[in-house]
């Protein structure tokens, strides 16, 4: 009866069943039985990505209803908690005319990371200091990343805009005075965390930079830069 | 929505940068489409009030899934908040599960990656829904729009459950077979 015992065997039904699970055809059981099937088979993945895509076309269906105007101080007290006293930081960093003319800006990516460990009142003030940010981008290329160095040994790297063909990766590296030291292969697809090096955090800080090259699946072969460079900014204090 | 993508992927990216005023800029940018969408599956306002508030909650939490270039940023929020509707709705139905799932039809659809590669999508699903029966169709869209169930739909077209299953089955299949051609 179910999927389970047909696996490859019934490729249609396969298909049908995606479909009607992102339609939300599907009863509690057999719903969660198709995302565990789904999250481990690529060829399901994209069958996903084509029936979202593809019905995503009558979105246009839903009327625009305003919302109720107290509902989203509710949301933020949801997730932010009770309004506190200003932050250091907050006043700043939260301000709304600050992000449009930052948009605006010549480099409409003026962009800077508020990372989780900002908020976090445990934080010293030693730490704060030494938190960069940088963001990534090159003319000509729609690749654009953002990068937040937490001052504790951790890059957050986030995906703006980007995409690679299936047989290429991004490879992020630091470049500090002449040297040019990888730090891996960078998924363009979801925020991550990179642990920077000791080799590179002896020469890290203000005036580093980091770029992203086009290089063959898997990262550089040769451990040196190969492929173009698509993203690159310098590492600024906070 | 009026609002040029670009600038909505932009508000997701940051808002998993934990960007608080780009969340906020987001909500008013786009928080009366998804709440056309849930008040539209829910179909109980006190409901949607309550599920709005729980699918921005997750916008944030999630927004560093978003794969720009990926997904349209707009469908994936439509996506965020017409799953939670149907999750709230699915919670409450009785469970019908493990209906025959096996359909026995020939395999010989395209790869649907190629299909997508360019996402030149808008459109194609209309025209390709025409091809189908109109209650077919009625039904395809009756799911996608309103969330209804197997057993909603069967009853709208007062047509025993395992053969509204079947159909639309049939119907998805035939509509992914005009899709990707």
């Amino acid at each position: 009866m179910s999927m389970g015992d047909q696996s490859g065997g019934d490729a249609s039904g396969r298909r049908a069943l995606v479909a009607e699970y992102v339609l939300g055809l599907l009863g509690p059981n057999e719903h969660r039985r198709v995302a565990a099937m789904i999250a481990d088979d690529r060829a399901l993945q994209a069958e996903e990505r084509f029936w979202t895509d593809h019905f995503a076309a009558l979105d246009a269906e839903f009327a625009e209803t305003p919302v109720p105007p107290q509902l989203l101080a509710r949301i933020e007290g949801r997730l932010f908690g009770q309004p506190e006293p200003a932050r250091r930081w907050t006043g700043f960093w939260d301000s709304l005319a600050f992000w449009r003319a930052a948009a605006a800006g010549a480099a409409a990516i003026a962009v800077i990371a508020i990372g989780t460990n900002l908020l976090r009142p445990e934080l010293s003030a030693e730490a704060l200091t030494t938190q960069l940010v940088a963001a990534l981008e090159a003319e000509g290329s729609d690749v654009r990343f953002l990068a937040f160095y937490d001052g504790a040994g951790t890059l957050r790297l986030t995906a703006l805009s980007g995409a690679t063909a299936a047989d290429q990766d991004l490879e992020l590296w630091a470049i500090e005075d002449d040297s040019v030291i990888s730090m891996g292969v960078v998924p363009i697809g979801e925020a991550i965390e990179v642990k920077v090096s000791p080799e590179i955090l002896e020469h890290w800080g203000e005036g580093s930079s980091l770029a992203l090259t086009l290089e063959p699946k898997g990262g550089s072969p040769t451990g040196v830069a190969t492929g173009p460079i698509v993203a690159q900014g310098q590492v600024t204090r906070i | 929505m009026q609002t040029p993508s670009p600038e909505i992927a932009e508000l997701i990216s940051r808002c998993a940068l934990r960007d608080r005023a780009a969340f906020r800029s987001l909500y008013e940018r786009t928080s009366a489409k998804l709440f056309g969408v849930v008040l539209r599956i829910l179909k109980d306002r006190s409901e949607a009030e309550e599920a709005i508030q729980e699918v921005y909650v997750k916008i944030w939490q999630r927004a560093d899934r978003y794969v720009p270039g990926h997904t349209s940023p707009i469908s994936w929020l439509v996506a965020v908040a017409r799953n939670h509707s149907l999750d709230i709705l699915r919670a409450r139905r009785p469970v019908a599960d493990d209906i025959d799932t096996a359909l026995d039809i020939a395999d010989d659809a395209p790869n649907p990656e190629q299909a997508t590669a360019d996402r030149q999508v808008r459109g194609q699903i209309d025209s390709c829904l025409q091809t189908l029966e109109p209650d077919r169709a009625e039904a395809v869209r009756g799911a996608y729009l309103d969330g209804f169930s197997y057993e909603e739909l069967a009853q709208r077209h007062s047509i025993p459950l395992n053969t509204m299953r079947t159909w639309l089955r049939r119907s998805l299949l035939r509509l992914r077979e005009c899709l990707s051609a």
